[in-house]
């Protein structure tokens, strides 16, 4: 057989459309992709299972009830590595995936700034779970937030300490990367509105190995309560080791880390009595409850926010997808917004035209371990 | 005055664990002229196993033994999988071999134990004891004290005793100490066993204070090589001072000074080191002729 030039140059169109063609069909396929990073290694590695767990079991759910515009879902997950490298990095990986519809980023707001001129560039949905305001305030429409944000999250530690614990001189800790960054500054605004304005601000970094320093400053300080916003786990059990040891016993109210799983596990007794404001309470909502039993029938732990941002964040985005009755994105981003009374497992979600879904915190209390409602504040501003 | 004591106490205590990571790190390059970059993995894996053998049903004192002994394979496996084929060939490619087994090391721990951080309960049941203004974590009193002993060990070992002599003098001229029929491949695996085995000890000595991590390892290696740098390369006393005096300054500076920028301060000493002292504390000055 003789290969004329013609048969050759045919060959080599085919070999260079037949992946694009096969993509093609695959895009047109049985499942509707949802891509997300997660931190599969790193040191949210942890939490990050937790999130992926999450995730699959609201796409359970969802395709068990029809799926997304009458196909079912799929999950696609990308390791972040819990750096912000590794989002921009697995976010691009996702990104290039034309048939992916929608995302879920990460609850870390630093590594949310980190991708988000990427997802501007992709113009596609990202549920995030970062609670820096910033975020859903810096004219990146493709963000939607399925937490609620620090402003809010600031807000009710002041309240509860102020009005509720009637404690007026505050050391307010954080870390000093984003999320910490915000938070502290949320925290601070909020107390010197109510006549409390911190006796200590004082920052941290992140992975620190010892945390003496910044217990002796706060023992200096004279404070009466401690608001805190750690990043990761390890530090927060550190610190509250630490800080138990060194015979502080003063009041504490913390950002939602302190009341997820890794972080009772690490600390133990030392986070006995403390206080911390959590958008997953178990017995908060009915949604809540459900959640809960769905979670801890499928995984035998507890759930926290680790695991119930990105269950919801999978019902969001489907409802979403499925009220626009496309994918194209900004009919999606249009329904996501247009969501209103939506039970999640971290609240009702009423968006706002800045992409947040959640307006208000629950307050628990560390009852020897054992995590327990108090209340739930919610604001309408 | 109260305050200084505390911080005093707590700096000794967390030098003390880079101290002993650095010690290793210095034996290593005695030996082999090259710096091994998986040092603090060796702390992560033996606190991993301490962990696996208490859950085990060992009780703490055999699950130590465990480690240790698990220790001393990893140094022999890796003396003779990462070092010895390359040991005919320049630092650089040793250099980047142990790179490359320190990221093994660690996603092999993560893909068999799982990302969960652990708690390891310390040797005491008491936490600590408060004396007088100072709260003296009982730890933190152990590692210390495993330390002492190991600066007066490794001085009887090294000057005292045949086999450490032998060891010194394969670290100064393997080809001499060859001459003199001293096998230099076994020396140099009794370093890596010893090295992988202090490494191990810092790893279990510290996991209750810091919880057993996949990054505890990288976290104290990197304090760990910036002591041995100050304290002089290739010294035993310098990596002790070295730790020592890394862990007061970092400690004293965030509480002074800043605490976001603790590590910086240890990173602003590494570097005024290297700028007008480059030998180290203890370290010779040494120059090549023309």
């Amino acid at each position: 057989m003789r290969l004329t030039r013609r048969d050759f140059a045919a060959g080599i169109a085919a070999g260079i459309a037949a992946p694009y063609l096969i993509k093609g069909a695959h895009a047109q396929g049985a499942t509707i992709k949802i891509g997300m990073c997660a931190p599969v290694t790193g040191p949210a590695a942890e939490s990050g299972g937790y999130a992926i767990k999450g995730a699959k079991l609201a796409l359970e759910a969802v395709n068990k009830a029809g799926g997304i515009l009458g196909k079912q879902g799929e999950l696609i997950v990308e390791d972040d590595q819990t750096t912000n490298p590794g989002i921009v990095l697995a976010f691009s990986k996702l990104a290039a995936q034309s048939d992916i519809v929608g995302f879920l980023g990460s609850i870390r707001s630093t590594q949310v700034h980190a991708m988000a001129p990427d997802v501007i560039k992709l113009g596609k949905p990202v549920m995030i779970g970062g609670t820096d305001p910033n975020l859903t305030h810096m004219g990146n429409q493709w963000l939607f937030r399925c937490r609620p944000n620090d402003s809010y999250s600031g807000r009710v530690i002041a309240e509860y300490g102020v009005n509720t614990l009637a404690k007026k001189k505050w050391a307010v800790l954080h870390s000093t990367d984003a999320f910490g960054t915000a938070g502290g500054k949320a925290l601070t605004e909020a107390l010197t509105k109510l006549g409390a304005p911190p006796v200590l601000d004082q920052g941290y970094a992140n992975q620190s190995q010892d945390f003496t320093p910044v217990v002796l400053a706060i023992k200096q300080s004279g404070a009466d309560i401690l608001g805190s916003y750690f990043t990761f786990e390890n530090d927060l059990g550190i610190f509250a080791r630490q800080l138990r040891q060194l015979g502080v016993n003063i009041p504490w109210v913390g950002s939602p880390s302190i009341v997820n799983i890794t972080a009772l596990k690490l600390a133990g007794p030392a986070l006995y009595n403390t206080y911390g404001v959590a958008d997953y309470a178990e017995d908060s909502s009915e949604g809540s409850k459900a959640f809960g039993k769905i979670y801890r029938d499928a995984v035998k732990v507890a759930p926290d926010n680790q695991s119930s941002w990105t269950f919801d964040a999978v019902n969001v985005l489907a409802q979403g997808i499925n009220k626009a009755g496309t994918t194209e994105p900004g009919k999606v981003r249009e329904a996501i917004l247009a969501i209103k009374k939506f039970p999640g497992a971290e609240g009702e979600y009423n968006f706002d035209q800045n992409g947040d879904g959640l307006h208000g915190y629950n307050i628990v209390k560390n009852d020897k371990g054992k995590i327990v409602f108090d209340k739930h504040i919610e604001f309408n501003d | 005055m109260d305050l200084a004591l505390q911080l005093l106490f707590t700096g000794i205590g967390i030098g003390a664990v880079y101290a002993l990571v650095a010690l290793g790190f210095v034996l290593i390059f005695r030996a082999t002229n090259v710096v091994n970059f998986a040092q603090g993995e060796f702390s992560m894996v033996a606190a991993y196993l301490m962990v696996v053998a208490i859950e085990a049903g060992l009780p703490y004192w055999a699950a130590f033994i465990v480690a240790l002994l698990g220790m001393a394979l990893l140094g022999v496996i890796f003396n003779l999988g990462v070092y010895y084929p390359l040991r005919h060939r320049t630092y650089l490619p040793v250099i980047i071999a142990t790179i490359g087994a320190s990221i093994l090391l660690a996603n092999s721990v993560l893909a068999i134990y799982g990302p969960q951080p652990q708690v390891l309960e310390g040797w005491f049941e008491t936490p600590g004891i408060q004396v007088g203004p100072v709260y003296l974590d009982s730890q933190y009193l152990l590692i210390i004290g495993v330390t002492i002993c190991l600066v007066i060990f490794n001085f009887w070992f090294f000057e005292k005793t045949l086999l450490g002599k032998k060891l010194q003098a394969t670290s100064q001229d393997k080809e001499m100490a060859s001459l003199l029929g001293i096998s230099v491949s076994t020396m140099i695996m009794i370093t890596f066993i010893y090295s992988a085995v202090l490494g191990g000890l810092a790893g279990i000595l510290v996991a209750p204070v810091l919880f057993v991590s996949i990054q505890m390892g990288s976290t104290i290696a990197l304090k760990a090589f910036a002591a041995t740098i100050i304290g002089g390369f290739g010294d035993v006393a310098g990596a002790i001072i070295g730790g020592l005096a890394l862990g007061v300054i970092e400690t004293f500076g965030a509480a002074y000074v800043s605490v976001p920028y603790k590590d910086g301060f240890a990173f602003l000493v590494l570097i005024a080191f290297l700028i007008f002292r480059p030998q180290g504390i203890f370290g010779e000055r040494v120059a090549e002729k023309a």
